[in-house]
């Protein structure tokens, strides 16, 4: 009972916070739901489903999230374990280099968008400053304005915000390996690649899915960067679903067409994670 | 310790339900408390909401609301300001959802909404007894009217105007463009891609349409019917016409040759900053930005000039403006229309204008030596030539509107990348205005 009283207050907020708003949501997916025109509420079944279907801009949203969380996830990792493998043996003033690394994790993903808006920006922006000084380039290119290069440049600022995250969590990781097994390794006559292949990775696995898992959610889920940088811009071409979302609500005030979306997002992450657990759990059986 | 701490968990607990529950309770009551019971003394609370939020602005009527509250003890305002960028979705959220709201700043693009879903309250029964309304132009009050009833008092009109690099006009030996092909002209030869400079300050992102409807229009010329500016003499809209390709090739020459190709994605700000910070030429923009261009730019460097015109010499240019308008559902209906008459008499009114860069909404103030002179001069003087510069109504009677914008800007997107030829989006735009009228007809 005391327990249970004391669980009150939390669960209160994680109903009207959490869930209202979550079946809410659904329920909105399947009405007529206009900020211009309120007064004209209705269900009308599964009609924003297949506005959304046959919409260019939200199939071309599907599959830029597709590009987004592919390419964002797989550098991220790489640079992150890179980063962790380079921390991992103590060097001096690590503390303080650390620091650097980890800082880009501390930022707003809408901070990131403006920083990288001047920076990709092709009149006064320093990376056509650079380019053009070393000769690389001769022409300015227009990183977010030229629809070859936008998706190009959102992500590369997604990669600059999230490698630390990945560095964080393999660092924590990699300082638990036990070394007697890395001394094993050695009398065995090991080579260092060898070592990360056989030693390192096996036992970091778990860290390694738990954090790809996650991060591929919350990459597919978050369009701050996006709406920061290009606000889906220009004409549309780099919207993913997320932001293709909240254009609906900022722009369109079409609650509807927008919990669509959401409901869409929903079960497209659901089968990911269906999809990814079954995988690495037949491989983590395999392995240890 | 742990005997301690086994009783603090539950009663904290209980605490913040007690809290909570209290706070509901807490809100409903006031919310029955507020029916004025008619005595003038009590203590009332007026809550008023921005839409049009900058900084400065929010500064400047603070300000105001502050000499107001000295001299009215009784009444204390509450002075929301959310983000320029939500504001109006807020303001609409808060109607929607009857939250308490007395004053709220009313555009004139949603003013046909709000009035649509009984948001806004009209005025002219608090008007007629005002003193100071017999000078109000007659601009501003067709800017706030929706069918004969006004619905906000505007608090200062914006008026397009054409701001250009004196220096470099000089420099290249070129005169001031006076029509959209002489822009396109001076423009492309300003540009130098080379030197970072460009000729024109495009803007592709949001608020596109304010340049593709200009020019449109510019191009109709005499065709349009004035008080129905989407759509011509004849019925059609003015996106069907011959003119209206001309007038969009036009628009994406200036574009591919006179202006940053970054701009496809400008709005406001970068637009702005590109004029100020020398990397464009002609900025075609409202008097708000006065105040920064003075401020950060050399006197003598720039100088202002009409809008340009279309080939039969004419352009069609539109007062636009957001005022003060009174919540349906207010519960201090005469406590509201006390302020915005303050904030709206000649004295703050012409005050709050000269300090922000908008023209006056008292014609009397027009009188004043500071708007005959400098950056200010044109907008008077294309003022007093109505037959070059026409005067059109903007389609805000449309619930539409609101939305035309985020519609043109993404259709234009793909227009100035080539993705999307002349004829198809004018199709979609003709479209997309039929729609709007057999709506509004229903």
């Amino acid at each position: 009972m005391l327990i249970l009283s004391g669980l009150i207050p939390a669960l209160l907020l994680v109903l009207a916070f959490t869930y209202y708003p979550f079946l809410k949501g659904i329920v909105m997916a399947f009405q007529e739901y206009k900020l211009f025109d309120l007064r004209n509420v209705r269900f009308i079944g599964f009609r924003n489903f297949t506005a959304a279907f046959s919409d260019p801009k939200f199939l071309s949203a599907l599959q830029n999230s597709g590009y987004w969380v592919f390419f964002s996830l797989a550098f991220q990792f790489l640079f992150g374990l890179t980063l962790a493998l380079l921390l991992k043996k103590p060097f001096k003033g690590r503390g303080v280099y650390q620091g650097f690394i980890f800082y880009s994790w501390a930022l707003s993903g809408f901070i990131i968008g403006m920083i990288w808006k001047w920076m990709f920006n092709s009149q006064i922006g320093v990376i056509n400053d650079l380019l053009l000084r070393i000769g690389l380039i001769e022409e300015r290119i227009g990183f977010l304005s030229d629809p070859r290069w936008a998706m190009f440049s959102v992500i590369a600022a997604n990669v600059w915000y999230g490698v630390a995250f990945f560095a964080i969590m393999l660092l924590a990781a990699l300082q638990s390996v036990p070394h007697e097994l890395y001394e094993a390794a050695d009398m065995d006559g090991a080579s260092g690649a060898r070592k990360l292949w056989n030693v390192t990775l096996p036992y970091i696995m778990p860290t390694i899915i738990a954090t790809t898992l996650l991060r591929a959610i919350w990459i597919f889920n978050d369009p701050t960067i996006i709406y920061g940088l290009t606000n889906g811009g220009p004409a549309g071409s780099t919207h993913i679903l997320s932001s293709l979302m909240l254009d609906k609500i900022i722009y369109g005030g079409d609650y509807g067409a927008a919990s669509a979306i959401g409901v869409i997002m929903i079960a497209v992450l659901l089968l990911y994670t269906i999809f990814f657990l079954s995988v690495t759990r037949a491989e983590k059986a395999g392995d240890f | 310790m742990t005997g301690y701490r086994k009783w603090l968990a539950p009663a904290l607990a209980a605490a913040m339900t007690t809290a909570l529950l209290a706070g509901c309770s807490g809100a409903k009551e006031n919310d029955g408390s507020g029916t004025g019971n008619g005595a003038g003394e009590e203590q009332v609370t007026l809550r008023m909401i921005e839409s049009l939020t900058s900084p400065k602005r929010t500064e400047l009527i603070q300000a105001m609301i502050s000499k107001f509250e000295e001299a009215n003890p009784n009444i204390k305002v509450e002075f929301i300001s959310p983000p320029f960028d939500q504001a109006d979705n807020k303001i609409r959220t808060m109607l929607a959802s009857n939250e308490t709201l007395d004053i709220l700043e009313v555009r004139d693009l949603n003013v046909a909404e709000f009035v649509n879903n009984g948001y806004v309250e009209p005025l002219n029964a608090y008007t007629e007894k005002w003193e100071d309304f017999a000078t109000v132009g007659a601009v501003p009050k067709s800017v706030g009217a929706v069918g004969g009833e006004l619905y906000f008092v505007p608090n200062g009109l914006y008026q397009r105007q054409m701001f250009y690099r004196q220096d470099w006009l000089k420099e290249k030996g070129l005169n001031v463009p006076k029509t959209w092909d002489e822009l396109y002209e001076v423009g492309k030869q300003l540009t130098d891609s080379a030197k970072n400079r460009f000729g024109f300050s495009f803007r592709g992102g949001p608020g596109a349409n304010g340049n593709s409807d200009a020019m449109i229009l510019a191009f109709n010329g005499d065709n349009v019917n004035l008080d129905d500016s989407m759509f011509t003499k004849d019925g059609a809209t003015i996106f069907s016409t011959p003119e209206a390709k001309t007038a969009l090739e036009l628009y994406l020459s200036l574009y591919k040759d006179a202006s940053p190709p970054d701009s496809i994605n400008w709005g406001f700000q970068e637009q702005v900053q590109a004029f100020t910070s020398g990397v464009t030429g002609i900025l075609l923009q409202d008097p708000d930005v006065i105040q920064v261009v003075t401020e950060k730019m050399e006197e003598g460097t720039w100088a202002t000039a009409p809008m340009p015109t279309g080939p039969d010499g004419k352009a069609l240019i539109s007062a636009g403006g957001a005022g003060w308008g009174i919540a349906a559902n207010s519960e201090h209906k005469e406590e509201a229309w006390k302020l915005i008459e303050f904030l709206s008499s000649p004295e703050e009114n012409t005050g709050f204008s000269k300090d922000f860069g908008l023209i006056p909404i008292h014609t009397s103030a027009t009188e004043d030596e500071f708007f005959k002179t400098g950056p200010y001069k044109t907008l008077i003087d294309m003022t007093n030539k109505p037959d070059t510069f026409v005067n059109y109504k903007a389609p805000f009677e449309y619930p539409g509107t609101g939305q035309w914008g985020q519609v043109a800007m993404e259709s234009g997107q793909s227009f100035l990348l080539g993705q999307t030829g002349a004829e198809e989006i004018l199709k979609q735009w003709d479209a997309y205005w039929v729609d709007q009228k057999t709506k509004l007809n229903k």
